[in-house]
Order: structure tokens, then sequence, then C-alpha cells
């Protein structure tokens, strides 16, 4: 090819891209060539799924091509360097503390002017929406998600013990601890308020729930009564006798109860316990609290499970919006391909992550409308009591969870609070003395909730 | 001839030079300045002087992640000083099988860290991990070993001497130079095996242990792999080694500038000890040939 045919096709490319620009809605990119990269984490089942998703879009809007960067570990490290070194992708996922940052930063596109363009983005639930300042909307929380308790059905069956699927029915914590130990049974078939019990072979743990996963236990704190900062964002509650309750609550499940496991009982390595799903198939623990997101990993893995609600202290609730942000990064060369990627992500219509149980959805309608409600959940994948156990009590019963919300959250968390919580979990010392230390501490670092608005 | 052939040992160096320049003098001269530095990664740096450091001594987790790693150099460095010149004294004499033994002895360092890490994750575990089954087997209690704060330390302690294999082979060495002709002066003055130890082959192997030592120290100073996989520096920071505090800093909270003022600080204070070592070697070092220097 000669030189000056080499610039002919750049003149019309140019040209191209141009009136695509300016062409508005539909793909924008008929005839062209258009590269996007996609960078998100999940286990291999949601990577799967994901591919399946950007196969999707691809079908959809021809001339565009999406990498998948799928990152499953370190991503906040992996994400940091490719800031660094300014290689970001064009759309993806965004640890949601990270977000805030970027998005001050300039480093993810504000989205609020698109909320027009695309409706089905300006209908999302009011605590998806992420803001990084007046009018700048850097993200949304990829999928809405809710903290369950997970059970596997044989094993509560054989214990005649039934978790409750509607949040009306919740059970109290005593009921909770009464259930669990049913549930708990050593190696000789023995509970925990028999005498013989051996707490060093448990076969059957009655309940295994987080004490340093945040969205786990702040269902728990709401119901109690209590927040994890005051009104103003600048006072921590941990030390509080309701929040204290909760933690000594939790301890209690594995030191003083022993329905619950402690720090390295359940497997290998800390934090990367095996998967619910695991879990409950193998009949080590009979209860799981877990996020909704669990749903495909069962299903894909033929457990036979069951869905409850939290128990309660007062009025029930869960943690919502706990999945991760999404966003779009700025810099990308293709930014109106890179929005609609954005949209068409997490747009039910077109992705069957939300049929097949890893997301819940953003958009409103889908919690309201009986229709709507359907397109998601009647299928096999979705157990008989999904919509009381999670439609309506994500709907009814979600408060959003606080780390999401409380600025400098990051720092917070793996310098004081993180530790904190381990020490309560090593259930060395009682949950009011932890607390009573860590909390002045917390409330020295915070600097207020993040940015929220109305739409 | 002479200037063809400098041109031509310059430019086969160059590679290495290039390499050392590039990827070892060039990110420490740029850190170095990032110290000096209020730089939150995406974000411009600022000069702030010398305020990172002046950070660092009003931080607590600065302090308590160089005490935990002090911690670990003085417990593991002397316990693989001392096993594996244990072991390789075993294994320079003469008996049967020695090749294999030897192959026994060095094969955990040739498994790559990652997998060596996973490996004492499963043998540390409290519930069904090998240490406490063996434990149970004797009537004896178990521990929580990494998964406990007093016991997290002590157990990456034990896991360290799991690759003593390149220490051993280094005292194996050294002891094969012991020369002959010192035994046999010992044994004509009627000593046994202890003074032929205490006599000849500890002095004689003193360079060795001094060069063990330092390597030693300067590399538990920077251990990370056990806290980044066992422990995330927990619980409750007992494991929160300073690399690992430094990485998190970097890496997940994003604040380049303040690693840098920690990476650097880490490398004075391994200059200063390794200096002080240097200063003390002088007292206990036995260098046969240091009057021919």
């Amino acid at each position: 090819m000669r030189r000056r045919d080499l610039l002919k096709l750049g003149g019309l490319a140019a040209l191209g891209a141009t009136a695509s620009a300016c062409g508005g809605s539909g793909s924008g990119s008929d005839g062209k060539n258009v590269q996007l990269q996609f960078m998100y984490w999940g286990s291999t089942f949601e990577k799967a799924a994901v591919e399946r998703m950007l196969k999707q879009y691809e079908q959809k809007h021809a001339g565009v091509k999406v990498k998948p960067l799928y990152t499953p570990d370190e991503y906040d490290v992996k994400l940091n360097t490719l800031v660094a070194s300014n290689r970001l992708p064009d759309a993806g996922y965004v640890p949601l503390a990270m977000s805030y940052r970027l998005g001050q930063q300039g480093k993810l596109v504000n989205l609020f002017p698109y909320l027009k363009k695309y409706p089905q983005l300006a209908g999302y639930l009011p605590d998806a929406y992420l803001w990084s300042g007046q009018d700048n909307l850097h993200g949304v929380a990829t999928a809405n998600e809710i903290e369950l308790l997970w059970f596997s059905k044989s094993a509560v069956a054989a214990a005649g013990v039934t978790p409750p699927a509607d949040a009306a029915s919740a059970w109290t914590w005593d009921q909770l601890v009464e259930n669990a130990y049913k549930l708990t049974i050593d190696q000789n078939g023995k509970h925990p308020d028999e005498s013989g019990f051996d707490p060093k072979q448990i076969k059957q743990f009655g309940i295994s729930s987080s004490i340093t996963y945040g969205a786990a236990w702040y269902g728990f704190l709401r119901s109690n009564g209590v927040d994890f900062a005051d009104e103003s964002g600048k006072k921590c509650l941990l030390d509080t006798p309701e929040a204290i309750q909760v933690f000594q609550n939790l301890q209690d499940l594995v030191y003083k109860h022993r329905v619950a496991p402690g720090p390295g009982q359940l497997a290998a390595t800390g934090d990367d316990a095996p998967g619910t799903n695991i879990l409950l198939k193998t009949k080590r623990v009979a209860m799981v609290v877990d996020g909704h997101w669990s749903l495909l990993d069962m299903n894909e893995s033929k457990v036979d499970y069951g869905i409850g609600v939290l128990p309660k202290y007062k009025e029930p609730f869960t943690a919502s919006q706990v999945a991760g942000a999404s966003a779009v990064f700025a810099g990308t060369k293709h930014e109106q391909e890179a929005v609609e990627l954005f949209a068409f992500h997490n747009d039910p219509r077109y992705v069957d992550l939300f049929a097949k149980g890893l997301w819940m959805p953003q958009e409103k309608k889908y919690y309201e409308d009986q229709a709507s409600i359907d397109s998601w959940t009647k299928n096999d994948l979705h157990p008989a009591e999904f919509r009381t156990a999670v439609v309506d009590y994500a709907r009814d019963h979600g408060v959003p969870t606080f780390g999401n919300r409380v600025k400098n959250m990051s720092t917070i968390s793996s310098d004081v609070l993180a530790p904190a919580l381990q020490e309560i979990e090593t259930g060395k010392r009682p949950a009011a003395e932890i607390l009573k230390e860590v909390t002045p501490k917390i409330t020295s670092m915070l600097q207020g909730w993040q940015h929220t608005q109305e739409l | 001839m002479r200037r063809l052939e400098t041109r031509w040992g310059i430019l086969m160096a160059l590679p290495a030079i290039l390499g050392f320049v590039i990827f070892t003098i060039g990110p420490m001269v740029a850190s170095a300045f990032f110290s000096l530095t209020d730089w939150t990664i995406g974000a411009s740096p600022s000069f702030i002087g010398l305020d990172n450091y002046a950070t660092m001594v009003k931080d607590e987790l600065f302090w308590k992640s160089l005490s935990t790693t002090a911690y670990y150099t003085l417990g593991a460095v002397p316990l693989v000083l001392i096993v594996s010149f244990v072991v390789a004294l075993l294994l320079n004499q003469k008996v049967r099988g020695l090749a294999v033994w030897r192959t026994i002895f060095y094969l955990p360092t040739l498994v790559p860290a990652i997998a060596n890490v996973v490996l004492w994750i499963w043998i540390f575990n409290p519930d069904f991990g090998l240490l406490n089954s063996l434990l149970r087997e004797g009537g004896l209690p178990g521990s929580q070993w990494i998964y406990g704060e007093s016991t997290a330390v002590p157990s990456m302690i034990i896991m360290s001497t799991w690759g003593f294999g390149n220490t051993m082979v280094i005292f194996l060495a050294g002891l094969q130079g012991v020369p002959r002709h010192l035994y046999e002066a010992v044994s004509i003055d009627g000593g046994g095996v202890w003074r032929r130890f205490w006599h000849v082959t500890l002095p004689m192997m003193t360079p060795t242990i001094f060069y063990n030592l330092v390597v030693g120290v300067v590399g538990t100073f920077q251990v990370f792999n056990q806290a980044y996989v066992m422990t995330e520096g927990g619980p409750n920071h007992a494991t929160l080694f300073y690399v690992y505090y430094l990485f998190r800093k970097a890496f997940t909270e994003s604040e380049m500038g303040y690693a840098s003022a920690l990476a650097w600080t880490l490398f004075m204070i391994i200059m200063v000890v390794t200096f002080l070592m240097f200063r003390n070697a002088r007292r206990w070092v036995y260098y046969e040939m240091a009057g021919a220097r």
C-alpha cells in the first residue's frame, strides 16, 4: 500500500469516528474496528459467565471486540499498578473503596451526563450509585447483592430445623443458637450440649458467620439498632452496648456454644476458606451466612441447598450493595463504546448472570414489577423460596453496607478494624474490651460518609 | 588493538550494565525521590521533604512491623544457622548413600516459595494439620500455630528451617575446605572428636558462618511470602512483617510516597545492621590467610 492510500484510509477512519461519535444511540460502531478491554474478578464460574456476557455484547455491537482481563487475585494491586503506569482498561470492576479515590482523581468517566441517554441507568436502586462529588457519578455497584443464610437441605432436615425464608418470621438470635446446637455434631454424633461432646473433633458445624467480613455482620448491627458510625460519619459506634452484643454473640458461637468454626478450623487459608458451596455440599457446616452471589456456584456444583433470611435482633436487616463497583476508565479511546459496554454488562435484558444466580439487578423495577421479577427469578436455578427470602428481603430490609459509604475505609480497615476483628475471632479477650480500645482509634481516622445525592 | 578490545568488552557487558541501570539503579533513584513526596497512585506527586520519615516515627504500625520483623530475624537466623550447620556436619561424614542424603536435605529448597507456604498452611492447620495430629497422637495439647497471635511468628520461625538447603550447602563446602593436616595434628596431640571440632572445625568455619549470618539477616529482614499468603499480616498484626506492611501501603492503600520512604528506611536499617556485623566480625571470625593480606 502506498503512503497516499494509507493517509486516505486514516482520514476515512477519523471521519467515521467523528460521525459515529455524533451518531447518538445504537452501537455507534458500525464498520469500525473497536477493541475494548474489560477487567474483572470472580470465581471460575463467574469467569465463564462474564465471558458469555462479553460475547453477547460483541454479537449485538458489530465491529466491537472486547478482551476480557480476568484477574481473580490481588485485583486492587494489579489495578493500582495499571493506574500508576497509565495503562488502564476501558471498563470493568473496581474495588469499591478504590473507586472513590479513582473517581476523585478523575480516572473514571463521570457517568452523570450519560444517565439521560441510557434510561435504564437512571432507574437503579438509589444506593447503587457511587458519587465522588456533586454530580460526579464515577460508577455503580456492579450488581445488587445481599447477605443470606444458606443451608444444606439434608442437614437441616436431619435435625428437624427449618430456617425461615421470609423476614417476618426471621429467627431471633437465641433461636439461631438453639438450632445451631441441633446442627452441630462431633465425630461420635454428639451435640455441644451433650456430655462427652468433643469440640476438637467436630464433624459438622451448625453455622459459620464471618467476624472479619463487614457485610456479614452489618445486618446484625443495624438490626440491633446501631450503625458503624453516627450521622456525621465521624464518630464510630462500635463501642455501644448494641454493637458489643452483636460481636460478643458472634464470638460466643465459636468459643462458648462451640457451634461455629474458629479461625483455621474450616480449612487451609484463613479468609480463603472453601466456598460456601463446598462447605454445604460436604456438610462441614450446616448453615452459612454469605452473599447472594453464592447462588451461581451452588447451582454449578449441584449443592442441595436452601436459602433463609438472617436472624434478627429487632427489625430484620441484611447488608446490601456489597458487590464491588463497575466503572468506565477515563482515557479510554472509545468512551462511547465503553459506556455502552458498561450499560450492557449488568442489564438483565441481555445478560444471563441474573438468571444464572450470580447477580441481583440494580434496576428498581426488577423488585417491584411482577413480570420483571419473573424475568430473572422464574427458572430452575432460583429455588421456590427465592421470592420471599431474597427479592422481598432485599427490597424491604436491605441496608447498604457501611464499607462502601465510609470515607478512608480501606486504611481504617487494614490498619485498625481488621486486626481488632481478628482478635475477637481468636477469642482470647471479650469483644467489649477490644471494641472499646479500637473505637476511639477508628473515630480519629473517620472523615465522614461518602457523598450521595438524589437523581 | 587494545581500544578495540575495550570496546568489545563494554559492548558485551552492556546488557548487564543496562539491566542494572534500568531495573535497579533507576527504580532506586526514583523511589528515593518519591520518598520525599506525597504520592497517591493516580494523583501527581507533591514534594514534602522529610515529612514521610517524620510520619513514620509516629506510625504505630511502622514500629510494630519493625519489631515483628526483628523478632522473626532473631529467631529464624540462629535456628537456620544451627540446624544447617549440624546437618552439614553430619553430611560431611563418610556414610553410605551420602549423595542420596544430601539430595534429600537439599530437596525442600527446590520447592517454589508459594508452594512451600501452602504446604505449611496445611501442616499448621489447627483442625486437621499434620503437627496437631501428631501432637494429639502423642497425647499432647495442640496449638493454634499461625492462627494464634502469640504463636504465629514462632510458627513461621519453625517453618523457616525448612529451606535450610542453601545455607547447608555453603557450610558443606566450607567443611570440605578445612585442611586435613590440622585434624591430624590434633589427633597426634591426643585430641578427640570434640577437640577437633572446637579447635579446628569451628574456627576454620567462622568465615562461612559469618557469610551465612549476613546473608541470613539480610534475607529475613525482607520476609514477605509467609505474611502475604498465610496470614495477611494477622491475626491482629501479629505477622505484620515490614516488607508486607510496605507492600500494603504501596499497592493496597496506594500510598507510594510513604511506601518509598519505608523502603529506604529498611535499606538504611539493613546497611547499619550489616555494618555492625562486619565491625563485630573482627573479634570472632578467623581468616587463615589474614596475615598474608
